[in-house]
């Protein structure tokens, strides 16, 4: 009798409960919580990465790196590659959508071809891709005899941004389209049978009716994109591995090294384990702001049903 | 303590009187060749009188982590050290094989002062690689080239006969960071101007780059010298080549030259190149300065804690006796870093580097002492834009300077 009191009701669930997020609570800390905060530690020593001596520095790390052009430019580019590819993404993955809801013929297999490179790994893709701008792309060029296709793109510090925009479009926007189009199928088809009776061309009804209701699934994808490009590593390192070399601030830097990278190379090819974690902290920061600003403008532009 | 001391030492003195040979234990890095020296060590023991265990530290393993681990189990005889790095942590164990039979035969030993302390696993080597028939056809005499000068004249005339011998550049060089060649300018290239010309001991130009600073005559000529293989060179080889594209065009005969070392041997064998092909020096100054770039990757040190006496036996018998060669050369494929050995590579540039071993012909590598990616990254971005025609040599040299200036600051 004794027990089941003790076990009954909302203690008892709180009990249970508790239990049942346990290892996930315990997972979390131990892979997420933890390493952040010795990576937040990490950043005020000036640990190499290997050796046993650490002491701490401070502030010191944090203002060598936003005095470093290096880093700089690196945050600069990944602002531009961030803007461009958001708006690259958005608006294929758009197009894509409206085509695959279409009544147009074959739009089941364009929907699984538009998926279908999101299933290649950033790595593998990388590489495929690296070889296609180095040397089937200026093979073409140099045949057609056009000037700005016949050296490779990815080479050229004015071009390397852009094709990087393009491979991650190529990537993604199949991923992003799926959001849309279940955003779309979700509408109800009476509201846009109304408005077509009513006299609405197509593109009046898309942007009257369709991007209005489609909201939240812009909100979601705009986060995703904008966080996906902020990070990108994996194609940065196989497509472009951060070159060509190009000056800025009169010091030679890596024309197309994005932060995730430039952090990479600091902590473990310079061995400055320290400056990489303060480095890794601010871009913490940053991405965390850019995120809450957006999805906060997002959410006041969804409406209700 | 000082009595069990006394004991442990009356213990192994009577163990070595009794003359019964104590087996031995070697600790080594490379895995490709764990299986032919367990094969060798096997025929070694029967002759020999004691076993030799071999055992292999590589694969998921990093090779420092799994000697300290090695160490906690029980003490190597004989094991790998890596560079300055190694032997700084183990010091005190490393024992002193000056003196030791093998050491006349070699001048890559691993050197601590006057002390012989390593003795070299093999040798890698670079020059600049020809196609023997190219020259031939173009009459230059690969024996000429061991001055600036030589270079000048050779590197013109074969561009001013590109149409006739078919050749797409003169030289086969890389330089982009894109297809991660950075490796080949800021490392292997900038350490033409750390060595050639100098002793294998004598490490004044590495010592002046890592306090900041440049013999400014020296490294204006091999700053000319950078611009010179550049202007020579494949410009959109120079920054998108890859490793196998570099070596497709001179293995393909497409050009005379190839900035390579004898690591590219089993690729460039699988090409089939039908012309011989060996090493001239990178010779950058005014001066003759004849000779290669080798040096030993790596050096087996004996432990002062272990049977000395055997694992010296046992280095002896590698450098000195046939079966040690035929092991070395013929079985692990590797170039013996000992001037006694006359079995010869099979492979063209392994070949090359032998006999410019043997000839005593080389210079040190020294590119390893500088700062963690400082070679690869920061020169190695100063040399692509001077590929890339982004800055001419001046203001490289100029660039490179002010790079090597902030060495002491990293």
């Amino acid at each position: 009798m004794e027990k089941q009191k003790f076990f009954s009701g909302r203690r008892e669930r709180r009990i249970t409960e508790t239990l049942f997020l346990l290892p996930t609570v315990l997972a979390f800390i131990m892979v997420i919580i933890v390493p952040f905060l010795i990576g937040i530690y990490y950043s005020f020593t000036n640990w190499d990465g290997v050796s046993t001596a650490m002491n701490p520095v401070g502030l010191e790390n944090y203002r060598t790196i936003f005095s470093e052009p290096a880093f700089l430019h690196a945050f600069l580019m990944t602002v531009e590659f961030t803007v461009l590819n958001v708006i690259a993404v958005n608006v294929v993955a758009f197009l894509m959508a409206l085509l695959v809801t279409s009544q147009v013929k074959g739009r089941n297999l364009y929907r699984a071809g538009f998926f279908v490179p999101n299933l290649i790994g950033g790595i593998v893709l990388g590489s495929i891709w690296q070889f296609i701008y180095a040397s089937i792309l200026p093979a073409i060029g140099k045949s057609l005899g056009w000037a700005g296709l016949s050296s490779s793109l990815i080479t050229n510090a004015g071009t390397v941004i852009g094709a990087m925009v393009a491979v991650n479009t190529w990537q993604y926007a199949g991923y992003i389209m799926m959001i849309y189009v279940a955003s779309i199928q979700g509408i109800s088809q009476q509201v846009m049978e109304a408005a077509s009776v009513d006299g609405a061309t197509y593109w009046v009804r898309v942007r009257k009716i369709l991007i209005p209701l489609m909201a939240n699934a812009f909100t979601i994808s705009l986060f995703l994109t904008l966080t996906n490009s902020f990070k990108m590593f994996d194609v940065n390192v196989a497509l472009t591995n951060g070159g060509p070399v190009t000056m800025f601030m009169s010091t030679p830097v890596q024309a197309s090294e994005l932060l995730a990278l430039n952090i990479y190379n600091t902590a473990f090819k310079y061995s400055k384990m320290a400056q990489g974690q303060a480095k890794a902290v601010a871009f913490f920061v940053v991405l965390v702001v850019v995120s809450l600003v957006q999805v906060s403008i997002n959410k006041r532009k969804e409406v209700e049903m | 303590m000082k009595k069990i001391l006394v004991l442990v030492l009356a213990l192994v003195m009577a163990l070595s009187a009794m003359s019964a040979l104590a087996d031995i234990t070697i600790v080594q890095n490379k895995v490709e060749i764990d299986g032919v020296l367990q094969e060798y060590a096997a025929e070694y023991a029967k002759e020999a009188g004691y076993n030799v265990k071999v055992n292999t530290i590589g694969g998921s393993v990093s090779y420092p982590v799994g000697l300290k681990a090695e160490f906690q189990a029980s003490e190597p005889d004989i094991f790998v050290i890596e560079g300055p790095a190694d032997y700084e942590l183990y010091k005190d164990k490393i024992f002193d094989q000056t003196g030791a039979e093998w050491t006349q035969y070699t001048d890559a030993a691993y050197m601590d002062g006057d002390k012989v302390v390593g003795f070299p696993v093999a040798v890698e080597g670079y020059g600049m690689a020809y196609n023997a028939d190219i020259l031939a056809k173009a009459e230059i005499d690969p024996a000429t080239l061991t001055n600036v000068n030589a270079y000048k004249a050779a590197f013109e005339k074969l561009d001013s006969m590109k149409e006739e011998l078919g050749l797409d550049a003169v030289v086969s060089m890389v330089a982009g960071t894109t297809p991660g060649m950075t490796w080949v300018t800021g490392l292997h290239n900038f350490n033409i101007y750390l060595t050639v010309g100098l002793d294998r001991n004598d490490t004044s130009i590495i010592d002046k780059v890592l306090a900041g600073e440049v013999d400014e005559e020296r490294f204006h000529a091999y700053c000319e010298y950078v611009a010179l293989i550049f202007q020579y060179s494949d410009p959109d080889m120079l920054i998108n080549g890859t490793q196998d594209m570099q070596l497709a065009a001179f293995a393909n005969g497409k050009t005379a030259f190839y900035h390579q070392g004898n690591w590219m041997d089993p690729s460039l064998m699988e090409l089939k190149p039908e012309f011989e092909i060996a090493y001239a020096p990178h010779a950058f100054l005014e001066e003759d300065t004849d000779g290669i770039l080798v040096n030993p990757p790596s050096w087996y040190v004996v432990n002062t804690n272990g049977n000395v006496e055997e694992a010296m036996q046992f280095l002896n018998a590698l450098a000195t006796t046939e079966a040690g060669h035929d092991y070395m050369v013929n079985k692990a494929a590797m170039v013996p870093a000992f001037t006694n050995v006359e079995i010869t590579p099979t492979t063209p540039l392994s070949k090359s580097v032998m006999e410019w071993n043997a000839a005593g012909k080389t210079y040190s590598w020294q590119q390893y002492k500088l700062p963690d990616g400082f070679g690869m990254g920061t020169l190695g971005g100063i040399y692509e834009l001077l590929a890339s025609g982004a800055i001419d040599e001046p203001t490289f040299e100029q660039m490179m300077k002010d790079a090597i200036a902030t060495i002491p600051t990293l």
